[in-house]
């Protein structure tokens, strides 16, 4: 006598489990591995676009201070540049901010004095703002007149340089902001360059 | 036994494989989609950014070239432009430009700085000094697409403050907006942050919720302050090649004729109110050729010579690094002056009384061939009084003769432009505005008009008693001699300047704004950075 065994109700041999096991835990395993290292890659992507913007970043605060500076001057490790800028807003504490406290926030008019033999426009009596970009662990640090800011900061190496030339009667910066990321350990790095001028008449240095 | 093949499940491990490839290029592409589009919006921002600045500065240089007008194309000066809100100047047209519809828009408007350096907006109350200008631009750059934030800038609630308040003391620079690349590049998403948060002119006036003209869009904003180029500044001698001078026993100094008269003991008093205005009378020379002697009571200036302080009493700096060059003189326009048909020239003793005072920029304007003899100019009376009275003389020949001269009364502003040669006695120059002890000598001014390449021109200054001096030459082109030792009120601009007489040199600093305007130079640039 021959069980008539209905094929609805046929279960998987053990071979056809295995096999159906070994094969999900194989595609598992890709598709574990491959979010895994593309959650990896968009990390190392997005960081690296963010330190790359970083590294703009840097640059363009760099230029936008020299462009309207009076005088630059960079370290000797390159690492440090101090940058007299006009004072154009008048700040609480200001000697007009004093006398007439409505004046704070509002725009500074010029005053002239002449100067080996030329002009120079000057924004309050007092002595120009001080800026000053320098390297503090990871971060890159802007202070003007003793306010910080953290402009850039990266576990990555984020290298700034700044070479300062100084013309007849004007001035030029060189930087380079070097970008080495510890996730790409063979890699020299990602170096971006930028060149300014200053507008204004160079004076010197404080 | 056999089992029956289950037709149903075949294709399962295909489905699993295709089902997983899906997901992995959604996250793929997820990963890339995320990545692109903040970069994108990143990079786009800094293209806005630097593009902004670039049209800001085109604003500038609309400005800039409209102002120019006012030598080349007077009469089209500000055409199209609208009368500013202050009164004192114009506002350009907005102006579109560029691939990326870039928007300019600047502001000029006239000004003024007194005899202590204070900035005044409206025109120099001096009528015979030249007027500076504060021109402030903005530029707008349209951000495309969606408005978006970039890599880093979101604002998110992190307990950290990202505005000031106008007045505040967080409101410095940087750290008055903003967080990442918002701390830099101030992006108006939807209304324009500066007039909201600083009004129109930025000073705290009108305060206003206005959309961005853009939306969103990056602006920026510079003020340049454009200052004349005139012919005596600060500069008791100027010669554009070869120096010699003055004699051992001479000096050069200056003082500031609006303070009061020349006084000698001010050079070496340094409690003087005045001692600075004393240390002017600069000398420089575009040129190595620079024999210095005497006590310069200012600055030395050559291009590439070897003086030294111990060649020359010099009192403030030299600097033997300061090329320069002077362009040839040219006869200005004329049309707008007031034109009287005679005399046309002076071989005897004459004396002209203008029918009116004129203006400085209209001044009565004779055409002579040539002057021999002693001219004398009285002011315009009008209803019975002198007037202060604004004369041009062009002389198409030569200035020169034992008894040619020019006697500037009070009250005459006189200009001589001679195409020709000087050779007159310093005592036949007499400058009496406002009066003979004090004589300003921007109230004699001579030009020379450069003669076609390769002919000389020359100015002789010839010994006489008494002498004084008072006026100013600018003659680009023009060999100029002094032959004797007078007592010399003003400047020269020259060619190439010879002199051995012991001379006392005064230069006036109230020169500095004074003279036909030559050109105009950006003096100042700061940027608005809120």
């Amino acid at each position: 006598m021959r069980l008539g065994i209905p094929a609805k109700t046929h279960a998987f041999t053990l071979i056809e489990m295995m096999v159906a096991m070994a094969t999900a835990s194989a595609i598992l395993g890709v598709t574990v591995t491959s979010s895994i290292a593309l959650q990896r890659s968009f990390n190392s992507t997005d960081n690296y676009l963010a330190t790359h913007t970083q590294q703009i970043r840097i640059v363009d605060f760099l230029a936008r201070d020299v462009r309207r500076g009076l005088s630059v001057v960079s370290s000797v490790d390159e690492q440090t540049v101090q940058i007299q800028i006009p004072k154009y807003i008048i700040q609480a504490g200001d000697p007009e901010a004093i006398l007439n406290p409505l004046l704070i926030g509002t725009p500074r008019s010029p005053s002239r004095a002449i100067v080996s033999r030329d002009y120079n426009i000057n924004y309050g009596a007092a002595a120009p703002s001080f800026v000053q970009y320098k390297v503090n662990g990871a971060s890159i640090e802007r202070w003007e007149d003793g306010v910080r800011t953290t402009i850039a900061s990266s576990t990555d190496n984020l290298l700034p340089q700044t070479i300062d030339t100084e013309l007849a009667n004007t001035e030029y910066t060189t930087t380079s902001i070097t970008f080495k990321p510890i996730s790409v350990a063979d890699r020299s790095g990602t170096i971006v360059y930028a060149t300014a001028y200053l507008r204004n008449r160079r004076r010197p240095p404080p | 036994m056999q089992t029956k093949k289950n037709t149903k499940e075949t294709g399962n491990v295909l489905l699993c494989v295709l089902g997983t490839i899906l997901i992995v290029s959604l996250i793929g592409a997820t990963v890339l989609r995320n990545s692109t589009t903040r970069l994108n919006a990143s990079s786009n921002q800094v293209r806005a950014w630097k593009e902004a600045l670039s049209a800001a500065e085109t604003g500038g240089d609309i400005g800039f070239a409209e102002l120019r007008k006012q030598l080349s194309d007077p009469a089209n000066q500000w055409a199209g432009w609208t009368p500013s809100g202050t009164g004192y100047g114009y506002v350009s047209p907005e102006t579109t430009f560029g691939n990326s519809n870039l928007r300019a828009r600047t502001g000029v408007e006239t000004c003024y700085f007194d005899v202590s350096g204070a900035f005044h907006l409206g025109s120099n109350p001096d009528p015979n000094a030249n007027n500076w200008y504060r021109v402030r631009s903005k530029g707008t750059a349209p951000l495309p697409n969606l408005k978006r934030t970039g890599m880093d800038d979101a604002l998110t609630n992190d307990g950290l403050q990202h505005f000031a308040a106008i007045g505040s003391t967080q409101m410095q620079d940087i750290t008055a907006r903003g967080k990442g690349n918002s701390l830099l590049r101030k992006i108006d998403f939807q209304y324009d942050h500066f007039v909201a948060t600083y009004g129109p002119n930025g000073d705290g006036l009108n305060k206003a919720l206005v959309t961005a003209s853009y939306a969103p869009s990056i602006s920026r904003r510079v003020e340049q302050i454009v200052m004349p180029v005139t012919p005596f500044f600060d500069a008791a001698i100027k010669s554009a090649t070869t120096f010699y001078g003055l004699g051992s026993a001479a000096w050069i100094d200056s003082y500031d004729s609006r303070n009061g008269p020349y006084d000698p003991t001010v050079k070496t008093n340094p409690n003087s109110l005045y001692y600075n205005d004393s240390r002017h009378g600069n000398v420089e020379i575009g040129s190595a050729t620079a024999t210095i002697m005497g006590t310069i009571y200012g600055d030395v200036a050559t291009n590439g010579g070897n003086v030294t302080k111990k060649t020359a009493n010099v009192t403030g700096t030299i600097d033997n690094n300061v090329p320069f060059t002077l362009l040839d003189y040219q006869m200005p326009d004329t049309s707008a002056w007031t034109y009287q048909s005679s005399p046309t020239n002076v071989t005897s003793t004459k004396t002209l009384t203008p029918p009116s005072g004129g203006t400085s920029g209209a001044p009565i304007y004779y055409v002579f061939t040539s002057i021999s003899g002693a001219l004398t100019v009285n002011p315009a009376v009008v209803g019975g009084n002198p007037v202060d009275t604004y004369v041009a003389i062009r002389v198409t020949g030569d200035i020169s003769g034992g008894n040619a001269g020019v006697t500037v009364n009070p009250k005459v502003h006189l200009k001589i432009y001679f195409e020709g040669n000087i050779s007159v006695k310093n005592n036949n120059l007499v400058n009496q505005n406002p009066s003979l002890a004090n004589p300003y000598a921007g109230n004699l001014q001579f030009y020379g008009i450069s003669p076609p390449a390769g002919t000389p021109q020359t100015v002789t200054l010839n010994p006489a008693t008494p002498q004084t001096l008072a006026a100013t030459f600018y003659a680009p082109s023009a060999d100029v001699h002094e032959n004797g030792n007078p007592d010399f009120i003003g400047t020269v601009v020259c060619k190439s300047f010879y002199s051995n007489g012991n001379i006392s040199w005064h230069y006036d600093r109230a020169l500095n704004d004074e003279g036909q305007l030559l050109d105009f130079r950006i003096a100042s640039y700061v940027e608005d950075t809120r």
